[in-house]
């Protein structure tokens, strides 16, 4: 199942406008999103659930695509959150 | 797409409201809002709720989902529902859900096409959504 890691850059975290657009990009996609933050998840297609993670500044989040589309629907993702997020570094070693 | 039509006593709340929506959700829902009195007072207006919900079912909202803050309100949007027609009448849905919160929850479901359902049950959620960082 592929997955990519994102590093949240915006000074406000993923606030309201970004994780709306967030959803947006995703609900065009039939692959099962799914985002994970601090030990927990959300369905990426639920402004609710995506709000309910409070994801701060500089706080790591990592993005699964299971279905079809999978990786269309990661690279629109992490497209879509451009100014928003930046590429995590790789853990060392 | 659904509608919103957001009620409040004040005028300045639901402008600022819209703006906020607007800006989150984007501009393809349909989004009429009635806050005060026909006089400009805090309040709320029958006319006025009644106005608002012509003006999204004339906009093409397949089904509109009303949200409401508190009080008389529930009052005025009574006496504005008993003048739509049957058919306008099985098109509008009332939420329980806190304005602010509810009416961006639901928008957002709106502008990826959601239906009624999923739009009422979105606003819903607002209720028990988390605000604050995990402890």
């Amino acid at each position: 199942m592929p997955d990519i890691r994102l590093t949240v850059i915006d000074p406000s975290g993923l606030h309201a406008r970004p994780a709306a657009r967030f959803v947006q990009t995703a609900t065009r996609f039939a692959s099962r999103i799914t985002i994970h933050h601090d030990g927990r998840d959300a369905d990426a297609k639920s402004l609710i659930a995506l709000l309910g993670l409070t994801i701060r500044p500089s706080s790591e989040i990592t993005l699964e695509a299971d279905g079809p589309d999978a990786d269309q629907a990661l690279a629109a993702l992490a497209a879509e959150l451009t100014p928003y997020v930046a590429a995590a570094a790789e853990p060392a070693g | 797409m659904v509608g919103l039509v957001l009620i409040s006593h004040s005028g300045t709340l639901v402008e600022g409201l819209r703006d906020m929506v607007v800006q989150v959700a984007g501009d393809e829902v349909p989004v009429a809002i009635a806050g005060g009195t026909q006089d400009g007072r805090l309040g709320t207006s029958a006319p006025h709720i009644a106005a608002a919900i012509r003006s999204t079912l004339d906009a093409g909202g397949d089904d509109i989902l009303v949200l409401l803050d508190l009080g008389s309100a529930a009052l005025s949007l009574e006496i504005a529902l008993e003048d739509l027609d049957v058919a306008d009448r099985a098109r509008v849905r009332v939420s329980e859900a806190p304005l602010v919160e509810g009416a961006i929850l639901a928008a957002v479901q709106a502008s990826i096409g959601a239906s009624i359902d999923e739009v009422a049950a979105a606003a819903d959620g607002a209720a028990t959504m988390a605000k604050l960082p995990r402890a």
